[in-house]
Parts: C-alpha cells; structure tokens; sequence
C-alpha cells in the first residue's frame, strides 16, 4: 500500500503547479537541515562539556532544566513552520483502500519532517558523550526514548493546533499563562519538570509513560481524522458558521472599485484561510516585542521591526494575489474586469492592513521613540515599494490556493509559511540594505529618512508602476489560468 | 446485494432522504430517477459511506457500510470528476485503480481493449494528464474506471450525462451487455429517462427525499415516468 501512496505523491510532486519552485524549495529545505543538524551536533558538545567544565555540575541535571522549554520552542516553530500533510483523499474514498491506511499514510508523512527526526543530531552525539562518561546505558537510552517520544508526542500535538481551533486557543492561553508566571517570577515550572525528566534515567521504566501518552495521542489522531474523511463534513462546518449577508453599502464610494473590494471583503471574512491573513498581520504587530532583547540591538534590526510589524497583512495576504481567486480565476477573465481595478481593489486592502499596523504599532513608542519611527518608516516603504513588490511576485507566484481546504482532512490551513517567508526575504533585506548604508552615512536618523523618502517616492509613481505590473498580469494571464487548473495537485 | 434500512440524512432540520426500506437483490440493474434535489448524489454517497446517515444503516452483501469496509473489495463506483486523480495519464490511472484490485498491468491493457470503442481514440494513448481531458473524457475515464475491474457492484451517477450522442448509445450497450453477461448488480442514477429504461429492469423515483414509485420496467414505463414528471410542472 505504501508504494501506492508514494507513486501518487511522486506524481503529484513532479506534476503539479510550480514544480520548479517546489524543487528549489526543497532543496534550500536541505540545506536548512543541514545547517541545523551541524547546529544541534555542536549543541550537544556544548551541552555536556559547559556545565561540567565551566560550572562544575551535572550536564544530564543541566539539561533537564532547559528541556520544558526546548519543547515549548519546538511546539512554536512546529506550528509556524512544519508544513501539515498534504493527501488527495477524495478518489481513494471509493476505491478499496481502507480510511486508515489513508490517516496513517498521512500522518506517517509527517515524521519525516525535520521537526521530528532533528533533534537526533542532538541527542545521539550528546547521549554517546554520556556514556562514554559512566552514565548507565540503560538509562540513558530511557532517557533518550523518554524525550523522543513527547517531541514526536508535539508532532500530534501540532497537526491538532492547525486542525482544531479550540486546542490551539487552549494550548496558547496555557503557555502563555506559564509564560507570564515565570517571567514576573511567581512560578517557575521547569524547577518542577527537571526532576521529572531526570526519573527515566534513574528508573527508565518510566519511560513507559511518555511512551503511552504518544500511543494515546496517535490514537486520537486517526480518530479525529477518521471522521474528517466524511465528505459533507465541510457542510456540517458550515452550518455552524452562519450566513452573513454583507452588503457593504459603505463601499459605494470607491465607485467601480467597489465591486471588487466588496467581493475581497468577502473572500476575507467568509474563508478561513483567507482570514487567518488578517490574524497574521495583527500578531505581527506584536512580534517586535521579540526584537526588544539585546541580540536583536543592533541598528540594522530596528528597520526589520518597522517593515515586519507594519507588513504582516502585506505578506501574508498580499503576496498570494491573485491565488486567493484562484478558483474562480477563470470566470475573473472571462468577465468585464479590468487588470486595473482588479489590482487597486488589492492594493487597498494591503494598504489599509499596513495603516493599521502602523497605528497599532504606535505602543512602541512607549518604549522607545526611535523604534517607533523605524516603524513608521517602515510603514511608508511598506506601501510605497512592498505593496507592488507583492502584487508582482504574485504574479509569478500562481500556486493555486484552495479555499475550501481548510475543510479537508489533510489540507494546507496556514497562511503564513515557509513560502510566505522565503518570498518576504528580498522585501526585507533591501530597506535593510538601504539603512545601513545610512547609518554609515549619516546615522539612524538618515536611515530612516531614506527608507521613508523612498516609500513616499514609489507612492507618488503610483500611476506609472500600475501600468507596469498590469502589463506584466495581462502577459502571464495564460499561464496563469493554466496553473491554477492543477488544483488537484 | 444491498439492504437498506429506515436509512435518513438531514442537514440541520431539512431532511434530504429519508427511505425506510430498500432492497436490490444481486443481478439487478437499477435506475434512479428524480429532479435535482431529489437526493440521488446523497443515496449513493450513503452507499459508498462518503457522508455519514443521520439515522438507519446501508449493507452491502451483508456487511454495514458504516461499520466495516469490506464493501471495497467488491463495490466499483464513479460520482464524479472529483473522483479522478487528475495529474495521472488515463493509462496510469487505470494502473493504479487495477493495482489496488490486484491486476497486472497485462490484465489491466487486456480488460482495457474491451473499452477501446468506448473511448472512440480519444483518451488511450494520449499522453495527457485527466485533468487536462475535457469533460466528456474525463468522464468516459471515471466510467471505464468503474467497470474494469469486474467487481460485481458497480454504481454510477449520472454516467450519460456530459457524453455525446454516440458515447451515450455505446454507452448504454455497454452497460446492457456487461449487466447480461457479466451478471454485475448495477445502480445507475439519470436524468435521462429513456436512456435509463433503456437500460434498467427497475426504476425507483425518488422525490424530495423519499421514493414515490419503484416498478419492474416495462414497456409502458417511459410514458408512466414522463407522466409522473410531467405533474410536477
């Protein structure tokens, strides 16, 4: 059975839209693996020689202390960055292949993410280091099974907080909860959790327990997907989420424009995918808090912030214009649209979300000043360069995005990605660029004052880049269309 | 062959079928006819355990469809293009469908020239994925799909529906002859009655939801459903 499955997915692969991107993706995904398993090796000299050397305690105690919150980083990157598995189960449905050997090739896929089998660079360099130092085998190797089996554990765990927003709101308030305990110091959970991973190498019997919890987690897995494979499941969904007639009369005042923002209104409200861009763009408002540490002082980084805070909406929403019509793309061809229109109507959602962020990143300027003209800055460029930079990469980008598949048992849910994020690069690399040689020239204020004179500069060339990427929509709309018809990819 | 129970679906309070006994005994090619809404699509996504019923239970040669899925071994159906894994060629996916039914490929190119008619040189050999065929072809695929590995269960929705005039007449040979020979239980769903009298023994008329006739086809059953749907202008 298995073969089946993988000849389907290496067909699919090589077939789809946009191989040519999926292949280079792949492949700069290696590279990141490999970089890291270097990273985590490394890790793990440091890991067992620094305390014993440099503090003069036990490095298994020593880690243990840190291992609550190498999960909980984990579960974070997971969520932002493991992509979930992809499989075209409608076809399979009538044919004699039985719904679990679906779920479980589905959530086999999923080991073998990097999420996953990762952190072995770290634990076989760092486990032979114990034993080699006396530690017993035995309970190392509990050790070891112990916290393999709570990351595969998160692995669930994740395919659960991208499939079902209840655990994902439950399990943020969770962490979040600790997190503010900890960090006004009222409670500090890994004091309590050492211990607790330290038992399976005293008694790796133990190490039944983690064990048992993943065969638990395992189990709810293919149940849960069990009932997502009914078809009119998505109908049942959508009961739930009641009718709302928008007329969005208010609308009226953009004239012709309004006929396509109104229909963009309503693809953000009513699909959940699309509106989890708008999510995005407001927890980006907040990610510059990150940024508020020490690592992240140099000047440079300041106009990082001001494009990411203001730019959430911009990137993830933005950047996969003109895929989110993808379905309907076309019937958009086929009727009275003008490129025209069709692009201002995106191009004013873009905006506004970065208006938005900037206003609301305005409680930065609490803390500093500074940092809150860099977002400002960052803002101006954000509409002035970004906003077209991302109608033209989308242009390019024609991976066609299914709306309804976030009602599908294994769908793609996310709107932000590893893709979201490899196209964000060459938009926030170059006003870095262009800060830091004007802060050579002439310090943070100049930097500043050149990333918002140019914003203001591509604002005011409005009409002329319009011009220039509907030229470039109207020459790739054919193999556009052609793209967007490989939906079953 | 199939046993149906005080089987219902309803989608919040309207109720969309709502049959209290059904019985197709094997051998039998069975027509369902009704207009759109009429819940043919939902029978036969009940049949095939693609939604799951509100009350009641579906068995196929004895075994719940809800509960087990045996049914896979010996029931073949195609619904729609949605069916179809549209980035194989029309080869690859008979293949692979035949592969899960444990065919070599030679007995899948041997079951295959038997349709080769069917596809009038338009899908074998073609070099395309289904998913750029047109309509029509992707659904003389889909069809194809279901008939080729003999299984003795074969349901269709709207199988003539998007053919053209001549692949609905070999079509519907195709079907008399495998029903004849083969012994194959058929349910076929059509909104083309003569065709489906053609074709069928029985005819049941769904409508909204429950069956409002279920005869043996005779000679007078075209003019009685004509009648029938006549009255609801």
């Amino acid at each position: 059975m298995l073969k089946r499955f993988l000849y389907l997915q290496q067909k699919s692969f090589f077939r789809g839209a946009g191989v040519a991107t999926n292949v280079l993706q792949k492949i700069l995904r290696g590279f990141v693996w490999v970089y890291f398993a270097f990273v985590f090796t490394g890790l793990a000299f440091i890991a067992f020689h620094y305390p014993q050397e440099e503090l003069g305690v036990d490095p298994l105690v020593h880690a243990n202390g840190y291992v609550l919150y190498g999960f909980v980083y984990w579960l974070v990157m997971r969520y932002f960055f493991q992509k979930m598995p992809l499989v075209h189960t409608q076809p399979l449905l009538v044919l004699p292949v039985s719904k679990n050997s679906i779920i479980r090739f589905g959530l086999f896929k999923t080991l073998f993410s990097f999420f996953n089998l990762g952190n072995l660079f770290f634990f076989i360099p760092f486990g032979v280091l114990l034993i080699q130092e006396d530690y017993t085998v035995s309970g190392v190797i509990g050790w070891w099974v112990s916290l393999a089996s709570i990351i595969l554990l998160t692995n669930f765990l994740n395919i659960m907080l991208n499939s079902i927003d209840r655990v994902l709101f439950i399990v943020a308030s969770v962490l979040i909860g600790f997190f503010a305990l900890q960090y006004f110091e009222v409670f500090d959970l890994s004091a309590y959790t050492a211990p607790v991973f330290m038992a399976p190498y005293n008694q790796p019997l133990w190490a039944l327990v983690p064990v048992g919890l993943l065969a638990v987690s395992i189990r709810w897995s293919v149940q849960y997907f069990k009932q997502q494979l009914y078809l009119d499941n998505h109908e049942k969904k959508s009961k739930k989420e009641k009718h709302r007639s928008m007329e969005l009369g208010w609308l009226d005042g953009f004239g012709r424009l309004a006929v396509f923002l109104r229909n963009d209104i309503r693809l953000i409200m009513r699909n959940k995918r699309a509106r989890m861009t708008v999510w995005m763009g407001f927890a980006f408002v907040f990610y510059g808090f990150l940024f508020m540490t020490d690592i992240y002082s140099g000047a440079v980084w300041q106009i990082f912030v001001g494009i990411f805070v203001t730019g959430g909406f911009l990137f993830s929403f933005g950047q996969f214009v003109p895929s989110w019509d993808s379905s309907y793309y076309p019937l958009m061809m086929t009727q009275n649209v003008p490129y025209r229109e069709y692009l201002t109507s995106k191009w004013w959602l873009v905006v506004v979300g970065t208006l938005v962020g900037m206003l609301l990143g305005s409680i930065y300027a609490f803390f500093s000043w500074e940092t809150y003209l860099a977002i400002l800055a960052g803002g101006v460029y954000n509409i002035g360069v970004n906003a077209y930079l991302v109608l033209l990469s989308g242009a390019y980008t024609r991976t066609p995005i299914d709306l309804t598949s976030t009602q599908k048992a294994f769908g793609d849910k996310k709107s932000f990605n590893l893709k979201t994020l490899l196209l964000s690069v060459p938009k926030i690399a170059l006003p870095m660029f262009m800060f830091y040689v004007g802060v050579i020239l002439g310090g943070k204020l100049l930097g500043i004052g050149m990333i918002a004179a140019t914003g203001i500069v591509g604002f005011a060339l409005r009409n002329v880049v319009f011009k220039w990427i509907e030229h470039i929509y109207k020459n790739e709309k054919h193999l556009t269309l052609e793209a967007y018809k490989q939906k079953n990819a | 062959m199939i046993e149906i129970n005080a089987l219902s679906k309803k989608y919040g309070e309207q109720t969309v079928l709502d049959i209290d006994q059904l019985e197709i005994p094997s051998g039998q090619t069975l027509g369902l006819v009704g207009n759109n809404g009429a819940g043919k699509t939902t029978l036969f996504s009940l049949m095939l355990d693609l939604i799951a019923p509100t009350t009641g239970q579906v068995s196929n040669n004895g075994s719940v469809v809800q509960e087990s899925e045996g049914w896979k071994q010996h029931t073949a159906a195609f619904v729609d293009e949605q069916f179809l894994i549209g980035y194989l060629t029309a080869e690859e996916y008979f293949n692979f469908i035949g592969g899960l039914r444990d065919m070599s490929k030679n007995q899948v190119t041997t079951a295959l020239d038997k349709y080769r008619d069917f596809f009038h040189g338009e899908v074998l050999g073609q070099k395309k994925y289904i998913r750029d065929l047109s309509k029509g072809n992707q659904k003389k695929v889909g069809i194809v799909g279901a008939l080729l590995s003999d299984t003795p269960l074969v349901i269709l929705d709207e199988p003539f529906a998007n053919l053209d005039p001549t692949t609905q007449i070999r079509l519907k040979n195709l079907l008399r002859e495998e029903a004849s020979a083969t012994g194959k239980t058929f349910l076929i769903s059509s909104h083309d009655l003569q065709h489906v009298t053609e074709v069928c023994d029985r005819i049941v008329v769904l409508h909204k939801g429950k069956i409002v006739r279920d005869n043996k086809t005779s000679a007078k059953t075209l003019q009685e459903l004509e009648a029938f749907f006549h009255e609801q202008l």
